[in-house]
């Protein structure tokens, strides 16, 4: 498609075609085994509404896996409709809600100031343009519509990086990077703010998953439909030896006293509204009654 | 499924719009297609999923946009 010119191939950080693969790959065997990280994240995300005084009926859960956010949705909302959209087809065919769809962050297919609430539930860390996409989900919204995001952050796998990054040190000439680069707090609340969200929150929070070897977590970021798509990924397994030498290092360095490895994933929570006029704004500029003098030293008054 | 063919939910149809233009969109029952006129592209349904991505979408043929 032409419309891509925008963003040349050679400069995206991820391919998305691997993405959309990775989920497809992984949809038949998701629910279960691959979803306890979506089930959990998106607990903690829906659980965010308990604090919210307002009924949302229409929701988008974009991204949605193989819908293991819809039964949360609608026993928090009773939504009077809920859509469940992702990249990957048989991600979508596996979910249940009647409207479904399939569609990438990147180019979102839903007419401006048409909903109340907007979920994703780690999915948004796989976009390339995450400005873009968070721009398209604000116009998406209804003024005062509210945006609940949770996506994986920069210390996701560290354990994992480190692990690859010492063991190709002396091999195969110099190391590639096998792990996603994800954002940070501080980058994400400035994008938010940018994006024209009101009232901006990002927070992050650890999940720490222990595992018998760096094969088992290997073998899950699979079923997760989460193994690196990154452009610059090695298009190639690691060689076996160097695997080998990665999986020591990871258990040398991190592994605990009953020989088990732990593997965090990091998760960062973006909460933002579309602005509207009944949410606390600042002061107009100038309707200040105090000097700024008064203000900076107070004991000189 | 068999005979009976998936239908696409009327809300969401009401709210879809073409995701490289934003304008409405025409819905080709027949073909089982949403059609954006202005983008010349016409994006499948199948089994009552709209298939929203630019790269899957039919390009119109000539004189098929209206």
């Amino acid at each position: 498609m032409t419309q891509r010119a925008a963003q040349p191939d050679g400069a995206a950080v991820f391919d998305r075609a691997a993405v959309r693969a990775h989920r497809d790959r992984a949809a038949a065997g998701f629910a279960g085994r691959g979803d306890f990280l979506v089930r959990e994240v998106g607990e903690r995300l829906v659980g965010r509404l308990d604090d919210v005084k307002r009924r949302f009926d229409r929701v988008l859960d974009l991204g949605c896996h193989s819908g293991q956010l819809g039964p949360m949705l609608r026993r928090q909302t009773a939504p009077d409709l809920l859509i469940e959209a992702d990249l990957s087809p048989a991600m979508v065919a596996c979910a249940t809600s009647p409207a479904r769809l399939v569609a990438d962050e990147e180019w979102l297919p839903i007419r401006a100031d048409s909903l109340d609430l907007v979920v994703s539930a780690l999915s948004l860390h796989w976009v390339n343009d995450l400005p873009g996409a968070l721009v398209q989900i604000r116009q998406a919204l209804r003024p005062d519509g509210l945006l609940l995001a949770a996506m994986l952050g920069g210390e996701t796998l560290f354990e994992l990086r480190e692990a690859f990054l010492q063991a190709e040190a002396g091999q195969e000439g110099g190391a590639r990077p096998h792990v996603s680069p994800f954002p940070d707090v501080q980058t994400l609340g400035a994008l938010l703010q940018r994006t024209g969200f009101a009232l901006p929150v990002v927070d992050s929070d650890r999940i720490t998953v222990t595992y018998e070897s760096a094969e088992a977590l290997m073998h899950d970021l699979r079923a997760m439909g989460e193994a690196n798509a990154a452009s610059g990924r090695a298009r190639h397994f690691a060689r076996r030896a160097t695997f080998r030498a990665a999986a020591d290092r990871y258990r040398e360095t991190f592994g605990g006293a009953d020989g088990r490895i732990p593997a965090t994933f990091q998760v960062l929570y973006l909460t933002g509204w579309r602005p509207h006029e009944s949410q606390q704004q600042p002061a107009r500029r100038g309707s200040g009654t105090l000097g700024l003098t008064q203000v900076l030293s107070p004991r000189e008054r | 499924m068999g005979e009976e063919r998936a239908t696409v939910d009327p809300k969401l149809l009401e709210i879809l719009v073409c995701p490289l233009t934003k304008e409405p969109l025409r819905y080709d029952a027949e073909r089982q297609e949403l059609i954006s006129d202005k983008a010349k592209l016409a994006f499948p349904i199948r089994d009552g999923i709209p298939i929203m991505l630019p790269d899957e979408a039919r390009p119109l043929e000539e004189g098929e946009a209206r």
